[in-house]
């Protein structure tokens, strides 16, 4: 027993080949994940308190931590969709590398909302037996599942040409591992134990899939596929997170949330948190690795930061016009003045726009214009602080304002530690999925897919 | 006996057939469907004299748990999992020696905002005016302390659920027609429980006859609540901010809200196929699907 187990870790280790550093920055980043496990665990254990104690403040560091990634998640998933939906072929080399990004972050924003719940089990079952259709939450708990479930699906078809490649190219363990999740040779093993093939012709003649090139055998089929179930995702991604501004701006009881203008201004933070992700992760990712970014990729992230750019001065103006409709608003007024001149100023000015909008504006123009990497891949980290930095404004900054008895000062908040280190457990989750899809997934900028005109 | 007595004629069918919806529709109108029928609570604070047997009874019929001093007279409590009804001193910015005392508790809206925003439908409105939330169905995801604008939810960080007052709803039926254990434990009468129209009716006679800057609180707030406060003066002089006057849980607002991210979407699509339609080069074009 003890033989077959060192074997099985002498494989696995064989197959994680790396640097010294590659080692010190997994162990850092399980480290990471472990102070977060054994945040959760002592709040399972002990109460909930440890984690989220103000009864003032009910929606905390985990709500916004959650907007933050399930914004990043919806915004990479436009990003590829240009690609795959609306026919930008130079896009679509991104594509696998943004599902990617975009699966894990979805699914750990998901969980941060999880652990925020008081029973997230409770949540699933009573989500549907009993919906509250009137309830933004609702919706957003009902049209999330199939959206993980589309971008899964679609980051397969993707990547299933390389994983079978892999496959073959491999053996023992790691063949029979790429061979199961590129789902190599499951057609002759159902037809063999199942009745499928007659279900396939009689299927065939009622849709017909085989004229159409969407057959299993045809030529080009991921890519037709990857196109139809990229549309379903592009359009679960928009509805989800049309109700996720609105789960927020329905709450006609918090003046600051309320209003038409979230839901669009959610779009906005999107679209530029995706460009921004894919810049940051695959510039870093080539960086690590030593290698040369194909000209091909290089001329789209330039492009990319152009468009960047714009996205944020758009978002700039956007902030200020929704700045300047609120002070107008007396109900809104006192709020947006906590932004603008109170406790929250200098995460404000220094942090949200400076920082997360107006620097990275002119450091991307600078470096797409002079072609310099490096400085693509700051301002985006930077874009990506300011949006977290701003999400969490936005969460927070609109519950301290008391609403009842204006008597008292205003309410305090801080993350309790036990919080910091479960939402650093959860991010750091995040690099540790991506450090080792990087490393098992194919990744990588390359056009893997049979074109669909191979004749 | 005759056969016919017992079938409905044309008329009779006719008669249904209009009176039917008729009634169905005042019904949800909410004309037939009054007052009359739903209890309500009366707290008049010209009589409150704080000594917070309200809250002691509370927390004894509801089983919940003293937390350290707070039944102290005079002392400043919040609303918490365990204190589901706070007495507390306010004073007159106006006229700072002119002081009350105010119970606060779930004011039983008319029409809940926050069992508009439950995802799971955990609260709902009992036919006789209590707002409940069932603690066995609640997921603890508190968009109902978002969503309501008195902010009286509370979160049991030990049971992950949502708590609050619920008018003891299991002490009304049950007890033949008993009062809530706040109302009951009163020693000076300044809780009143009864049918709502009557609340209403003896709010406004106390009102007349003490003259004054007094003020009602529930009649309009939020849509109309179920608790109706007498208060000394109106409640922006006690630092009280007042819910807004329209009905808080307004569906349609809720769907011209969605429809301006829906709107949101459709821009963000098309400007994405402009770009995609004006950026594609010719090559690009050329490697599309022949088919």
């Amino acid at each position: 027993m003890r033989i077959q187990i060192k074997k099985f870790l002498d494989t696995i280790l064989s197959s994680v080949e790396g640097s010294p550093a590659f080692y010190v920055w997994i162990s850092f980043l399980t480290t990471l994940v472990a102070l977060g496990a054994y945040a959760l665990l002592m709040s399972l254990i002990h109460s909930m308190e440890i984690l989220e104690f103000y009864t003032n403040i009910p929606w905390e560091m985990m709500v916004s931590n959650y907007v933050f990634l399930v914004g990043s998640s919806i915004g990479l998933c436009l990003v590829s969709s240009l690609g795959y939906v609306f026919g930008l072929q130079r896009y679509e080399i991104i594509g696998k590398r943004a599902l990617f990004l975009a699966l894990i972050t979805v699914i750990l924003g998901l969980s941060s909302i999880g652990l925020h719940l008081g029973h997230p089990v409770r949540g699933a079952i009573y989500n549907a037996l009993t919906p509250n259709m009137g309830s933004a939450m609702w919706y957003m708990g009902t049209l999330y599942p199939p959206y993980i479930a589309f971008i899964a699906l679609w980051f397969w078809l993707l990547a299933r040409a390389e994983l079978a490649k892999t496959a073959t190219e491999s053996e023992g363990l790691k063949a029979k591992a790429y061979r199961l999740m590129a789902m190599e040779g499951l057609k002759p093993y159902l037809y063999q134990r199942l009745p499928l093939q007659k279900l396939g012709e009689k299927l065939n003649r009622l849709l017909p899939l085989e004229r159409a090139g969407l057959g299993l055998d045809s030529d080009g089929v991921e890519l037709r596929w990857a196109r139809i179930i990229g549309t379903l995702a592009f359009i679960y991604a928009l509805l989800a997170y049309t109700v996720e501004g609105s789960l927020f701006a329905h709450t006609e009881a918090r003046p600051f949330w309320y209003g038409a203008l979230y839901p669009v201004d959610f779009y906005l933070g999107a679209s530029f948190c995706g460009f921004a992700w894919l810049l940051a992760a695959g510039i870093v990712t080539y960086k690590v690795k030593g290698d040369d970014i194909p000209a091909k990729l290089r001329d789209l992230f330039y492009e990319m930061a152009e468009i960047l750019a714009l996205l944020l001065s758009v978002g700039l103006l956007f902030t200020a016009y929704k700045m300047g409709h609120g002070l107008f608003e007396s109900a809104k007024a006192e709020t947006i003045m906590l932004l603008l001149k109170g406790p929250f100023s200098p995460a404000f000015w220094m942090i949200e726009i400076a920082i997360g909008i107006v620097f990275p504006v002119f450091i991307l123009l600078y470096s797409a214009r002079k072609r310099k990497m490096a400085g693509v891949l700051v301002a985006s980290i930077m874009v990506l602080v300011g949006y977290f930095v701003k999400r969490y404004d936005f969460v927070v900054a609109s519950q301290v304002y008391p609403l009842i008895k204006r008597q008292y000062p205003l309410h305090s908040y801080l993350p309790t530690f036990m919080e910091v280190l479960l939402i650093s457990g959860i991010i750091a989750a995040l690099l540790l999925a991506y450090t080792l899809g990087v490393k098992f997934l194919p990744l990588k900028e390359e056009m893997p897919i049979p074109r669909a005109i191979t004749k | 006996m005759d056969k016919r007595a017992n079938r409905i004629d044309r008329r009779c069918f006719l008669k249904l057939l209009a009176g039917v919806p008729t009634f169905v529709a005042l019904r949800s109108v909410g004309i037939v469907y009054a007052e009359t029928r739903r209890y309500g609570k009366l707290v008049d604070l010209g009589r409150c004299i704080g000594c917070k047997r309200c809250m002691s009874a509370c927390k004894r019929w509801n089983g919940l748990i003293v937390e350290r001093d707070e039944l102290i007279t005079d002392r400043e409590t919040d609303l918490t999992a365990n204190n589901w009804t706070v007495v507390n001193l306010l004073f007159d910015s106006r006229n700072r020696t002119r002081k009350t005392y105010i119970h606060w508790a779930c004011q039983h809206c008319i029409k809940p905002a926050c069992a508009g925003a439950c995802p799971v439908t955990a609260i709902t409105k009992l036919p006789g005016g209590p707002v409940v939330i069932n603690e066995k169905k609640c997921i603890g995801c508190r968009y109902c302390f978002q969503a309501c604008p008195f902010k009286v939810p509370r979160f049991d960080f030990e049971k992950r659920v949502t708590r609050k007052c619920h008018m003891c709803y299991d002490r009304i039926p049950l007890l033949n027609y008993m009062k809530p254990a706040c109302v009951a434990a009163c020693p000076v009468g300044a809780l009143l429980f009864d049918y709502k129209d009557e609340i209403i009716r003896e709010a406004k006679r106390r009102v007349q006859r003490r003259g004054g800057s007094s003020y009602i609180m529930g009649l309009t707030e939020a849509g109309g609540t179920d608790m109706v406060t007498i208060l000394p003066t109106i409640p922006q002089d006690l630092g009280l901010v007042v819910a807004p006057e329209k009905v808080v849980n307004r569906n349609l607002d809720k769907i011209r809200i969605t429809a301006a991210g829906f709107m949101g979407a459709s821009f963000l699509t098309a400007l994405m196929y402009i770009y995609a339609t004006l950026t594609r080069d010719k090559q690009e074009s050329a490697h599309e699907d022949p088919d």
